[in-house]
C-alpha cells in the first residue's frame, strides 16, 4: 500500500514536471498552440471595386432656391392655421395644362403639429403669398439659376450660382401695358407649337399683367421668342418678355422650368 | 426604450416608391439573369444599360451584369438617403444631435452616391425625385424615417452581398454595409430605441422588400412642366 502511494507520487512529479516544461518551453508552446502565423497562408483580401471618397458636405446653398408643384387643390391661407382666411384656391394645372410649380418660401408647425409652407402665388396683386398644408405640395425641387429682366436697361441676365451665363436684350411692355415688377417663378416651357409670333420656345410664369385681366389663359407674363427681331430691344408688348429668336433658343438649353425670376 | 419591430418599419416607410423606380431595379437585382434579358429591360426602358461586357468606368475586370445590377438597386437607396439627408440639413428645421447627424450622415451617403457613380459610369441609373412630404421638416418625423431608411440600407446590403460574383464589389459592399449599419444605430439612438439587441441580424427576403415597397411612396414622377401646344400669354 505504501508503496503504491509512493509510485502513484512519483508519476505525478513527473507528470507535472513535463507539463511545466512545456508551458515554460517558448518554441514547444509556439508550435502546440493557435498561432496567428498561419493567416499568412490566407489569400490577400481583395480590393474593394468602389473607392469611397472623403464625407461631401453640403455647399452654402446661397443661391439656391426650392419650390415645388400643387399635388390636391388646395386652398391657400393667410396664415399657418386651418381657420386663416383664404387668398386663393390652388388649382393642380395651369393654363398651360402643366403642373401648378410654386416657389416654396418658408414653413411653420401649427398648434396641432401640421406643417404648413408659405409659397408665391400667381395671382393679383402680383408679389401675394399664402400659406398650404405641406401634404397638397409635391416633391421638392431646387435651382442655382436665377433669371433677372433689367426693365431700363432692356436686358435679361441667367445667373447659375451668381455668376452670370446669359445675357441678351429684351422687348418688353409698352407703358400703357407694362411688364409687371417683382419676384415670379418660371413655370412651364412650351414648344413646337404653330405660332411664329411667339418664337420657337416661350416659358410660362407667374407674373400676371395687372392691366390686361381679362386676357385668355389669364393674363399672364411669357417670355418667348418673336417674329419681329427688329423690335428688341425696345418697349413694344403687351407686357411679355420678348427674346430674339436665337437668343430665347440658347436661354432654353441654360435655364430649367423653376428658375426664380425677378423683374425689376 | 422600445424595439421597432418590422411591421414599424413597414409603416415608417409607408412612401417610398411611388412610381416603383426600387422595386424595378430590385426585381432587375434579384431576378436569374440572362444576356437577353438584360437587353430586354434596357430596351424597354430601365435606364440601365445592363450590357454583361460593359465595364465599369474606372475598373479593369468587366463586371457581371447581375452585379451591376446589383449596384444600380444599391445606387437608388443610396440616393434615397443622400437626398433625404440633403434636404433636411438644408430645410433647417432639425436642431441638436440630431442637426449634427443629419450633416455628418448626409455627407457619408453624399460620398457612396459619387463612388458608385464612378464606378457604374454611362451605366448608372438616374437619381430620381423624391418627395418626402414633409419628414425633412420636422425633427420626430425626420428621425422616424432616418431610422427606416438606414435598416433598410442595412437590410438590402445584407440580402444582395451574396449574390455578387465579384470579390472586389463583394469587399466594397461589405464595407458600406457596416458603415450604414453604424448610422441605423446612430438613428435609433437619437429616436429613443435600443440601437442593437439582435445576436443575428436577417437579411430582408425579397418578398418583404417588395411589400415595404409596394406601400411607400417617396420616389415620384417628374411633374409635368412642359407642352406642346401654343401659348396664351399676353404676348
Amino acid at each position: 500500500m505504501k508503496l503504491g502511494v509512493c509510485l502513484a507520487l512519483a508519476v505525478a512529479a513527473v507528470a507535472s514536471l513535463t507539463s511545466f516544461r512545456t508551458f515554460f518551453d517558448p518554441g514547444k508552446h509556439r508550435a502546440q498552440a493557435p498561432s496567428f502565423d498561419r493567416a499568412e497562408a490566407l489569400p490577400a483580401a481583395p480590393r474593394p471595386a468602389l473607392r469611397i471618397g472623403r464625407p461631401e458636405p453640403l455647399g452654402s446653398g446661397r443661391y439656391l432656391t426650392r419650390w415645388s408643384v400643387v399635388r390636391t387643390s388646395t386652398p391657400a391661407r393667410a396664415g399657418p392655421r386651418p381657420d386663416a382666411p383664404i387668398v386663393t384656391t390652388l388649382a393642380t394645372l395651369t393654363p398651360d395644362d402643366t403642373r401648378n410649380a410654386l416657389t416654396v418660401l418658408d414653413a411653420r408647425t401649427d398648434t396641432s403639429g401640421s406643417l404648413w409652407i408659405r409659397v408665391g402665388l400667381p395671382i393679383l396683386p402680383n408679389g401675394s403669398t399664402g400659406w398650404v398644408r405641406r401634404s397638397t405640395l409635391g416633391a421638392y425641387q431646387t435651382t442655382d439659376e436665377r433669371l433677372v429682366i433689367d426693365r431700363p436697361r432692356l436686358l435679361a441676365t441667367l445667373y447659375r450660382n451668381g455668376r452670370r451665363i446669359f445675357q441678351a436684350p429684351v422687348g418688353i411692355g409698352t407703358d400703357s401695358w407694362p411688364t409687371p415688377s417683382g419676384e415670379f417663378l418660371v413655370r412651364s416651357e412650351l414648344t413646337r407649337y404653330a405660332s411664329p409670333f411667339y418664337g420657337p420656345v416661350a416659358f410660362g410664369t407667374s407674373a400676371r399683367s395687372a392691366v390686361l385681366t381679362d386676357w385668355p389663359g389669364g393674363g399672364f407674363v411669357g417670355i418667348h421668342g418673336t417674329s419681329e427681331p427688329g423690335l428688341i430691344p425696345g418697349r413694344i408688348s403687351h407686357g411679355c418678355v420678348r427674346l430674339r429668336n436665337r437668343d430665347i433658343l440658347r436661354l432654353a438649353s441654360l435655364m430649367p422650368v423653376g428658375t426664380p425670376l425677378t423683374i425689376e | 426604450m422600445h424595439e421597432a419591430t418590422s411591421r414599424e418599419i413597414d409603416e415608417l416607410l409607408h412612401a417610398v416608391d411611388r412610381d416603383g423606380a426600387i422595386l424595378e431595379t430590385r426585381t432587375l437585382a434579384e431576378a436569374p439573369v440572362s444576356r437577353a434579358r438584360l437587353l430586354g429591360l434596357a430596351l424597354a426602358g430601365t435606364g440601365t444599360a445592363l450590357l454583361a461586357h460593359v465595364g465599369p468606368a474606372n475598373a479593369a475586370p468587366p463586371l457581371a451584369a447581375s452585379d451591376i445590377a446589383i449596384l444600380n438597386y444599391a445606387l437608388v437607396l443610396e440616393y434615397l438617403q443622400s437626398s433625404f439627408y440633403t434636404e433636411a440639413e438644408r430645410s433647417g428645421a432639425l436642431t441638436g444631435k440630431t442637426a449634427e447627424a443629419a450633416r455628418v450622415v448626409g455627407a457619408v451617403e453624399r460620398a457612396h452616391v459619387t463612388a458608385f457613380l464612378k464606378l457604374l459610369g454611362s451605366n448608372a441609373v438616374k437619381r430620381p425625385l423624391f418627395d418626402f412630404q414633409g419628414t425633412t421638416e420636422q425633427q420626430k418625423p425626420f428621425l422616424k424615417t432616418a431610422v427606416a431608411f438606414e435598416d433598410l440600407a442595412v437590410a438590402a446590403y445584407k440580402g444582395q452581398a451574396p449574390k455578387l460574383k465579384s470579390k472586389p464589389v463583394l469587399a466594397a459592399a461589405v464595407g458600406i454595409h457596416s458603415v450604414e449599419a453604424r448610422h441605423a444605430a446612430w438613428m435609433r439612438e437619437l429616436f429613443g430605441i435600443t440601437p442593437a439587441v439582435n445576436a443575428f441580424d436577417q437579411p430582408a427576403s425579397r418578398e418583404k422588400i417588395e411589400r415595404v415597397v409596394a406601400s411607400t411612396h417617396f420616389i415620384v414622377a417628374r411633374p409635368r412642366t412642359t407642352r406642346k401646344r401654343k401659348p396664351k400669354y399676353t404676348g
